[in-house]
């Protein structure tokens, strides 16, 4: 019985990797250009953005919230750094102010769900209409053009690895070591988990939220820097929907939708698993309508396949230790 | 009362992964009798109940009801069997009202099929009314406390015309009054010829009121005997396999100065002139009935709900307690009533509910100490004999007796010098009771104090050196260890 | 409880402050609900433009030039009206223009079905109506004024026929399907350029919606998978631009043809810097001057019904120069 306990302990743990595997071997025989190095750098830069989007999603739904404007944010963040940039030509200035741009959004996001108690989804959702007209005021509807030595942040390479991947490389040890060696990160998993348990137990519930959502804020502002340069524009319509790919990515890399269950790793691996998806039927020319069923259907295999690999978790354990002496002498009337 | 069987198990086997919950189980109830099951934590009554109850389908074995054999695929098809049963651990929607869950199911509807919520309403006030229950009907479920709704599940299968109804540790957050009504309603429907499965930890309740007494252990049936063919002492010996002594740990400890004296404590419109000393070593209960206040006032001074005015004192100095994290650092800990609503967080490990409240313990110095986690909690978990396969494994797939020394953990972590219980032994096996008491009076012998608040009066006559009761908000009344009476203490609480 | 109903109040004010705030900024911008004015002209004809929605660029910059050339004409005032990109309000707005009682009402179709019987109702009740970009086709007493989106591909179609090489091997990046000017741009080049070319060879086509980052991703993957590419035919040009980001100054790649349409300020410089082949203008300034001379010609009575087309004018290496200046004397390019 131990063996067997071990064995299911490993495959839920590592069910997302499994996966991912799996499907890097099928795309490498669906396509022999599946992985090259150039295909494989530029899946990998493709996901950058996504990805840390992804981990902003994670760290919010872990503790029992979400974002539905990071793709909003994205954008207005993007567009302002881009302006700045042309403005004072300080690449790092324009870089902080995405930062600023989208802490600030994150914040209001945050005070709307801490103070005054609004659903995360509606909070967000509203963000997410306020964020992206104001992109659009400031723009005038109109893309901003000629970016000059901006495009280095998305476009140039260190040692020969394209920036984006390097962004997020760093991006995701510095979200793994918060979520598995601070308390912070821990708290977020008790509140996501049960957020009554977590204040009754001396968490200050607040405090955290009020940071998770400054850590997105972060997360988001970068992605708006990687976003703008990529595509050497300022668009103030880009990125829409990018939100709902994070939290996909976030899900099916094992994240619970209920709170107080996910992993760094996992959303890396989920956000590969959809991005492979995506390269491989643009290598091997899928048409577009069958592209967006074949997504969401593997999307929900993954997920299915995700849960039933956790839910041996959830039985009751019912018999621990050695059955007892049955044995005893009676004395009935 | 006939020797008619209503229901009988032949031969039930079930198990779960790694496990075998149910062993050859041969099981009867008489028509119109009170069948009581007793065994420990994760002895298999839950289990059976539930396959009777078609949550679950045995992997082998019949079921009989009036000697017809049976399929029971779903509660619904166990209700249509005239099967009801109220569950140890209360499933509720917070948001629901009153009316709402009295009337789940078979909410009235007028010709078209719409819910007739007029109707609603005036059958939801007359039973409230005939069975003075002192709630609204547009009340929400959040709003009344455990007690109150296990009283409402109860009286709600009654009332739902049952022929078999199992009723899962039904008194465990119910004050002695109401197991009385509820006594008296058992002596009704039995003379209407309804069988009851009684699951209780209290023998003495047992005892009370059972025809016929079935014990349960690892699995197995191991002795089914009409009630008056055994002993409170036979029965013990039964669930556990070995004889236990001493009920009540209770021993003398020297008492100390005060270390928590509370003035004056007020909150609108829930207590109000709340004035009560705890000394060092000393182990302090607080009785009343549901509603009376106790738990409000323990949360207020834990630091979970505020207070209007009123002073409190931790070792002579006044102090603010506006947050839990005040309560902690005057290192002052409560254990909540409700473990799954503020206790427990269902989806982690073990050790992590176990840790939650010392995160800075083993966060230092830019990493995770997890070795040093593993090591403190286990440490603990020995110490108090926490019964779980492994340190990661999920607190949910804990019994609730284990979950609830798991919580303990979490809170002696921390070393405290105050430590209150609320309900701390509600639906919790003998053994595990024993435990709790054990740690209660380790803590006196080391000059802490505890608090408790319990709806058990033997237990708080059998542990406490003094108790506060409390009626309406207001503590009515104060009695010393030698005059502890269930009958002052009732005076009190009314 | 409170709390709640703040937050709720709150975020019902932020989704407010979009209504009000969003659009192409200035003093003419407007919801569908409440009109912006002018400066109050003396008595004049009352116009209303209802576009079909102010976020997308092209949508953007055509009510932007709309509002300026109105300002050169003493005798009409204008109001804006957003149609969000939903059928449902833009078809309210024109309702609303209709109880206003415009002399005039302009409408730029979110979807040319949806808006045709509210159009209809327009001519109706006695008002001028005219559709623009892309105009609705066939309905009894309305004018309109459009670019051809099929001559607008032609001209790049006919262009390539010469420029592209023998048996080369291109791909096509398409706007959002069912798009009616998408449509009729993939149908030019399909009639003008691939049926008279059976040697080119399509080796990828996709829809990137107009927009250039999907552009850009399928480019990256279409690199990996098909290695030479001689031409990129994109349908508009942010799309051209994208996947050009891709593939510009690459070894293999400096001599790929590209070519779009719009003639938008980015597509311009990329053709001045010899990156991109062509673009056909969809100029906004030309419409617009075209929208409000035939609305003042059917308002003063001057004619009864117009139905024209801007040029569709094919931008090369060899114009570009001129075209630049223009943009930048109406501020649309900086330096």
């Amino acid at each position: 019985m131990v063996e067997k306990f071990k064995k299911s302990k490993i495959m839920e743990k590592y069910s997302i990797f499994i996966v991912l595997i799996f499907m890097v071997v099928i795309c490498s025989l669906l396509d022999k250009n599946f992985l090259t190095k150039n295909n494989l750098t530029n899946v990998a830069r493709q996901l950058a953005v996504g990805t840390i989007l992804a981990y902003g999603e994670m760290i919010l739904i872990i503790s029992g919230m979400l974002d539905l404007s990071a793709g909003s944010v994205l954008a207005l963040a993007g567009v302002l750094s881009v302006s700045f940039y042309k403005a004072t030509g300080s690449l790092i200035g324009a870089f902080l102010i995405a930062i600023l741009v989208a802490v600030i959004c994150n914040l209001i996001n945050a005070v709307m769900i801490t103070n005054f108690k609004a659903p995360p989804f509606i909070a967000t959702l509203a963000m997410m209409t306020v964020a992206r007209g104001a992109a659009l005021l400031y723009t005038k509807g109109q893309n901003i053009l000629q970016l000059g030595k901006y495009v280095v942040f998305g476009q140039g390479d260190i040692l020969g690895i394209p920036t984006p991947i390097i962004f997020l490389a760093v991006i995701t040890v510095i979200i793994y070591y918060l979520l598995r060696h601070t308390a912070l990160g821990r708290s977020l998993y008790a509140i996501g988990g049960n957020e009554e348990a977590s204040i009754a137990s001396g968490i200050n519930v607040k405090l955290v939220k009020y940071k998770v959502f400054i850590i997105n804020g972060i997360l988001v502002g970068i992605a708006g820097v990687l976003f703008m340069s990529r595509v050497n524009a300022g668009l103030p319509n880009g990125a829409v929907g990018y939100e709902m790919e994070g939290l996909t990515a976030a899900i099916v890399g094992g994240t619970s939708f209920s709170g107080g269950i996910g992993t760094t790793m996992g959303t890396l691996a989920g956000s590969f698993i959809i991005g492979s998806l995506n390269n491989i039927m643009n290598l091997t020319g899928v048409d577009s309508y069958v592209q967006q069923i074949v997504k969401g259907a593997i999307i929900a295999l993954a997920v299915i396949w995700d849960i039933r690999s956790k839910s041996k978790k959830t039985s009751k354990v019912i018999l621990v230790e050695e059955k007892q002496d049955k044995q005893l002498n009676l004395n009935l009337n | 009362m006939s020797q008619e069987i209503k229901l009988r198990v032949s031969n039930i086997e079930k198990s779960f992964p790694g496990v075998k919950a149910l062993d050859k189980i041969d099981f009867s109830v008489r028509k119109g009798t009170v069948h009581a099951l007793c065994g420990e934590n994760g002895a298999g009554k839950s289990t059976l109940m539930k396959i009777i109850n078609g949550i679950y389908k045995p992997d082998a074995g019949q079921i009989f009801i009036d000697e017809k054999p049976v399929k029971i695929q779903n509660p619904i098809q166990a209700a249509s069997y005239g099967i009801a049963m109220i569950a140890q651990e209360l499933n509720y929607v917070p948001e629901m009202s009153v009316e709402e869950n009295l009337f789940l199911g078979r909410l009235p509807t007028n010709k078209f099929g719409k819910v007739d919520w007029k109707k609603l309403r005036r059958d939801t006030i007359k039973f409230l009314k005939d069975e003075d229950l002192p709630y609204e009907p547009d009340q929400k479920l959040k709003t009344l406390t455990v007690s109150d709704i296990q009283m409402l599940e109860i009286i709600k299968a009654i009332s739902n015309n049952a022929s078999i109804i199992v009723m899962d540790e039904p008194t465990s957050a119910i004050t002695q009054r109401e197991v009385e009504k509820l006594f008296e309603k058992i002596a009704m429907l039995k003379k209407k010829g309804v069988s009851i499965i009684y699951i209780s930890h209290k023998l003495d309740e047992v005892f009370q009121i059972a025809d016929d007494i079935t014990v349960f252990r690892d699995g197995t049936v191991v002795a089914s005997h009409p009630a008056k063919d055994l002993t409170m002492d036979d029965v013990i010996a039964l669930m556990v396999g070995r004889k236990i002594t001493n009920v009540y740990p209770k021993e003398e400890c020297p008492i100390g100065e005060n270390i928590l004296e509370v003035e004056n404590l007020y909150s609108k419109g829930v207590f109000k002139d709340i004035h009560f000393h705890v000394k060092k070593g000393e182990i302090i209960g607080f009785a009343g009935l549901v509603g009376a206040g106790r738990t409000e006032l323990m949360r207020s001074l834990f630091g979970l709900d505020p207070i209007t005015s009123g002073k409190i004192k931790i070792h002579g100095k006044e102090v603010k307690i506006e947050s839990v994290h005040d309560s902690i650092a005057n290192k002052m800990v409560m254990l909540s009533e409700d473990r799954r609503r503020y206790g427990i967080i269902p989806v982690r490990s073990v050790m992590e509910n176990a840790s939650i409240s010392s995160l800075q313990k083993f966060f230092y110095g830019g990493y995770w100490h997890s070795k040093q986690e593993k090591e403190m909690v286990g440490n603990y978990f020995k110490k108090m004999n926490v019964k779980t396969p492994t340190l990661e494994t999920t607190i949910q797939s804990l019994s609730g007796g284990n979950q609830q020394k798991v919580l303990l953990a979490k809170w002696m972590l921390l070393e405290p010098d105050i430590l209150i219980l609320d309900e701390p032994t509600r639906g919790i096996d003998v053994g595990a009771k024993f435990e709790i008491y054990k740690l209660m009076t380790d803590m006196a012998k080391q000059g802490k104090s505890v608090i408790m608040i319990s709806s058990e009066l033997p237990e708080l006559i059998g542990m406490c050196d003094r108790i506060y009761v409390m009626n309406k908000g207001r503590i009515t009344g104060e009695l010393q260890r030698d005059e502890f009476t269930q009958e002052k203490i009732m005076k009190f609480a009314t | 409880m409170k709390k709640r109903l703040i937050a709720m109040g709150l975020t019902a004010i932020m989704a407010m402050s979009l209504l009000v705030g969003c659009g192409s900024g200035g003093s003419n911008n407007t919801s569908s609900e409440t009109p912006a004015k002018d400066e109050t002209k003396k008595s004049g004809y009352r116009v209303a433009y209802i576009a079909r929605a102010q976020s997308d660029s092209f949508a953007a910059w055509l009510a932007n030039e709309i509002m300026a050339e109105a300002g050169e004409y003493d005798d009409i005032t204008l109001d804006v009206f957003d149609g969000q990109a939903d059928d449902e309000k833009e078809n309210t707005a024109i309702e609303n223009a209709i109880s206003s009682k415009y002399d005039a009402i302009i409408v730029q179709p979110n979807n040319g079905e949806a808006q045709r019987p509210y159009v209809e109702k327009v001519v109706q009740n006695g008002i001028i109506a005219i559709t623009t970009n892309a105009r609705i086709d066939g309905i009894e007493g309305a004018s309109s004024v459009d670019a051809d989106p099929y001559k607008q591909a032609a001209v790049n179609a006919t262009l390539a026929l010469e420029q592209i090489p023998e048996n080369a091997r291109v791909v096509v990046l398409n706007g959002p399907s069912g798009n009616f000017h998408a449509d009729e741009r993939r149908k030019a080049w399909q009639a003008e350029f691939f049926d008279k070319r059976p040697d080119v060879k399509i080796v990828a086509e996709d829809f990137a919606n107009w927009n250039k980052d999907e552009a850009m991703a399928l480019m990256e993957d279409w690199v990996i998978a098909h290695g030479e590419i001689d031409a990129i035919i994109s349908m508009n040009d942010n799309m051209a631009a994208g996947a050009l980001e891709v593939v510009a100054g690459k070894p293999g790649y400096e001599d790929i043809f590209v070519y779009g349409v719009d003639g938008t300020a980015e597509a311009l410089l990329l053709i001045q810097e010899g990156k991109m082949t062509a673009t056909c203008l969809q100029s906004a300034i030309d419409l617009s001057e075209l929208i409000l001379d035939t609305a003042h010609r059917l308002l003063t009575g001057e004619e009864k019904q117009i139905d024209t087309d801007i040029a569709a004018p094919l931008i090369t290496k060899d114009n570009v120069d001129e075209y630049i200046k223009i943009y930048k004397e109406r501020g649309l390019i900086t330096e």
